[in-house]
């Protein structure tokens, strides 16, 4: 009897916890905090949060090649880039063009907001990441998850849960972040600035854009066809109007399925003998500069093209060139506000918001082109 | 290991000029595209108040 206690005891996972173990149980705590009772991005943090948790529970082998449960999700869904893919489809079915076709101009703002991540990319090589490392960190400062995660599981895998967790913070944290970039980057006379009302998009232009959009990307960039091809067939089954199963589908039950898979997977990944190392942590913090020059670069970009407009736009819509959708746009709307009530910008920030989704992925299509 | 600075600098200079190529690109084709649905939607209009008979 006494030897059967003693074996089971001596068999659980509980003699092999290491104080790593332990510090990781706190991560996964303090991210469940923030998702239940902040409501910080909870639908990618809870499942992330709780991947954690299970992975550094010892002898449950949930993410040992070939027999784990988790590893398989992990195996299938983002080293063989089935999830990002995925997420975007059901991104397109969400995501309106049209403030974007109504004001092509601001497919601009997208673009400088990427600049910020080249600035990223060359302060992490300095830091001493090498260059696929590098690659992989610029890119959160496009404020992407499933960009993020396509790009890092193709440069660096082994950062793959410190960039993710990094760049789903940080796009829950555009309220806190960019507000004081904008106020400091623009005066109050420019943040005033009321833009003219967006001209009506037909039916058949937002039908055209993404089969124009998603043909250009592609030939000219191949490297972005996973994730633009289903970016743009999400959209053009929203936008057909006649495949509204399919656009339902893809925006609710299989972005919903996908999520779980692609939370718990990048959690799993964050065991202590990988996340718990200076390096790795850094990156928090890359990330966070990767974002705020993401941002300046965008908000910088606005007050470029006003040198040449005739018709001014308000450069608080630059800060939403970085990709994340819709908070970006928000944040930009509530800024305006403040400045001038009468201040409408949601949907002229909605424009850069989605080229910005767009620029992103153009973005790590040229790193993956020149790193991978 | 040592850094290949000249890489470093190649990847900056290229992926800032290919995103801004690009996004140009695609600027000019949504404008260019929307020009030209604008002009087919609107001479299906002429047509259309052409056939209608006035009253």
């Amino acid at each position: 009897m006494f030897d059967i206690l003693k074996e089971l005891i001596f068999s659980s996972g509980a003699v092999s916890l290491t104080g790593g173990n332990l510090v990781m149980w706190l991560v996964s705590f303090v991210l469940l905090y923030l998702a239940i009772k902040k409501q910080y991005e909870p639908l990618l943090l809870l499942p992330i949060a709780f991947g954690i948790l299970i992975v550094n529970l010892p002898l449950t082998f949930l993410m040992e090649p070939e027999h784990g449960l988790i590893w398989f999700f992990y195996h299938y869904g983002i080293e063989m880039d089935i999830i990002p893919p995925l997420i975007f489809l059901g991104l397109g079915a969400m995501i309106d063009f049209g403030p974007l076709i109504a004001n092509p101009k601001t497919m601009l703002l997208g673009a400088g907001a990427q600049a910020g991540l080249y600035v990223t990319f060359f302060a992490a090589v300095l830091f001493g990441f090498d260059l696929q490392e590098a690659g992989s960190i610029a890119i959160i400062g496009g404020a992407d998850g499933p960009t993020t995660i396509y790009l890092t599981s193709k440069l660096a895998p082994h950062l793959l849960g410190a960039t993710a967790v990094s760049a789903y913070a940080y796009m829950a944290l555009v309220p806190i972040i960019q507000p004081p970039m904008m106020k400091l980057l623009t005066s109050e006379h420019e943040r005033k600035i009321v833009m003219t009302k967006l001209r009506p998009v037909s039916r058949l232009q937002k039908i055209c854009f993404p089969i124009v959009t998603g043909m250009t990307i592609m030939l000219v960039v191949p490297p972005a066809a996973p994730l633009i091809s289903m970016l743009m067939l999400g959209n053009l089954f929203k936008e057909s109007g006649v495949v509204e199963r399919l656009t339902n589908a893809s925006a609710n039950e299989l972005m919903n399925i996908v999520t779980i898979f692609l939370g718990l997977s990048i959690g799993a990944t964050m065991t202590a003998t990988t996340f718990l190392n200076p390096k790795v942590l850094f990156i928090f913090f890359l990330g966070l500069f990767a974002f705020v020059i993401s941002t300046a670069a965008g908000l910088l970009m606005a007050k470029f093209m006003n040198l040449f407009l005739k018709n001014k736009i308000n450069p608080l819509i630059g800060a939403a060139g970085v990709s994340a959708v819709p908070m970006a746009a928000r944040c930009v709307h509530k800024v305006g506000s403040e400045a001038n009530r009468r201040n409408y910008l949601l949907m002229h920030a909605m424009g850069p918001n989605v080229a910005g989704v767009i620029g992103t992925v153009v973005a790590a299509a040229i790193l993956l082109k020149n790193l991978g | 290991m040592e850094t290949d600075w000249s890489k470093v600098f190649e990847v900056f200079g290229s992926g800032i000029i290919g995103v801004f190529l690009v996004m140009i690109l695609l600027q000019l084709l949504t404008q260019l595209s929307t020009r030209i649905i604008d002009t087919i939607e609107n001479w299906n209009k002429g047509e259309e108040a052409e056939a209608t008979p006035k009253k």
